[in-house]
């Protein structure tokens, strides 16, 4: 299940006003979010599962520092960001920094962030199935079989639902949306 | 701890965030840190003799806009360095304007003074403790403002503590204002703006240990 920018803010918010049940979903979802942020730029999975707690704590002992006018994916990926750069600073490791420049660089991280949630958007504009398809198989890396299964219909059914969410995609990019 | 349990423990017992808890916390810090600020000037330095004079004049005013405009302007700023997603502050620059103001107002004393008397509007008679005074007493408010980012989530650690440091010189200086006598907009320009930078500059340093979270 993947919530978009707008869930997510919404329970953002409603947390921040006292409702714990909106709160613990926004930190299920922020823990699936931290997990394959940390997973795409640490190899060691160890301190992946580490580093997903640390975050959850800051993220809630720190809410007050987000601004409810903003994206809260930007925010949480701030918060994680500087909790990946601090980890690997005490540690002082020789192992895999790689993609550490990447990290580093907050105006590409802005732009990718943001890029991200231009996808979202699109996305919300089709069909509840279709987008779905696209999601598991283009970018949460499901194959379609795995993707048919997890949601309970046929692997045909996935196929043509990706084909047509994208065939729709592309003729409103070509149309300027 | 498993996850799952982590985010249980969070959830309940969940207390609420009202709207703008991080600007009435670093308000309240300050504010905190001016008091103590204010007590060591009223203890320790006194007021000025004059006082009841100055606040009628134009001079005690405009040092009070300088200072006081640095402070609050800094310390607007560090509201935005509390947030993670901060990447720069460009409205330092806007810090500039007083600092241009007080030094047009400084030319305007110049031109305005027989040559052999300039010295004494650089230097003041208190040019030698002043910067230190300032800095000193900003010591309390910074770290209030410390504190107070025990909740903050700042990514540019020591950028956020040179702004910090500048904002909490900045409300001293304004305080100190009630305390020196100089009256000249050469000697505010430079002496009061050396202590508040000494003031950002030990912040950033001691920033970069105090702010990691």
């Amino acid at each position: 299940m993947r919530e978009s920018e707008d869930e997510l803010r919404a329970l953002m918010i409603a947390g921040l006003g006292g409702d714990a049940r909106a709160h613990h979903a926004l930190l299920s979802a922020a823990a699936r979010l931290l997990r394959s942020f940390f997973m795409r730029r640490h190899r060691d999975a160890s301190d992946v599962e580490d580093l997903v707690q640390d975050t959850l704590v800051a993220i809630h002992t720190r809410r007050a520092t987000y601004d409810t006018a903003r994206h809260v994916t930007a925010w949480i990926y701030a918060v994680a960001r500087y909790k990946l750069i601090d980890h690997l600073r005490r540690r002082r490791l020789g192992t895999n920094i790689e993609g550490l420049e990447e990290v580093l660089a907050v105006e590409g991280f802005e732009s990718a962030t943001s890029a991200r949630m231009d996808v979202d958007r699109m996305l919300d504009t089709l069909p509840a199935k279709q987008a779905m398809a696209i999601r598991d198989t283009r970018l949460d890396g499901m194959s379609i079989a795995e993707a048919a299964v997890q949601r309970g219909i046929s692997e045909s059914d996935v196929k043509i639902s990706v084909h047509r969410g994208l065939k729709a995609l592309a003729a409103r990019l070509k149309g300027g949306r | 701890m498993q996850t799952q349990d982590l985010i249980e423990a969070l959830s309940s017992d969940l207390r609420r965030v009202p709207p703008h808890a991080l600007e009435r916390r670093l308000g309240a810090a300050a504010a905190l840190g001016m008091m103590v600020t204010l007590i060591l000037v009223l203890v320790g330095l006194g007021l000025r003799p004059d006082l009841a004079r100055a606040i009628l004049g134009g001079m005690f005013w405009l040092k009070l806009g300088y200072t006081a405009s640095i402070g609050l302007g800094a310390l607007a700023m560090t509201a935005t360095l509390a947030r993670p997603e901060a990447s720069h502050i460009s409205a330092l620059k806007w810090l500039l304007i007083p600092m241009a103001l007080m030094g047009l107002l400084g030319v305007v004393d110049l031109a305005e003074t027989p040559f052999s008397a300039w010295g004494y509007l650089w230097m003041g008679r208190s040019w030698k403790i002043c910067p230190f005074l300032i800095f000193a007493l900003a010591i309390p408010i910074y770290l209030g403002l410390m504190i107070a980012f025990h909740r903050f989530a700042p990514s540019r650690l020591m950028m956020t503590g040179a702004v910090a440091g500048l904002a909490a010189g900045g409300l001293a200086a304004t305080i100190y204002c009630l305390h020196c006598p100089e009256a000249s907009p050469l000697f505010v320009l430079t002496w009061y703006t050396l202590g508040m930078a000494l003031a950002g500059l030990a912040g950033a340093l001691a920033g970069e240990r105090l702010l990691r979270w």
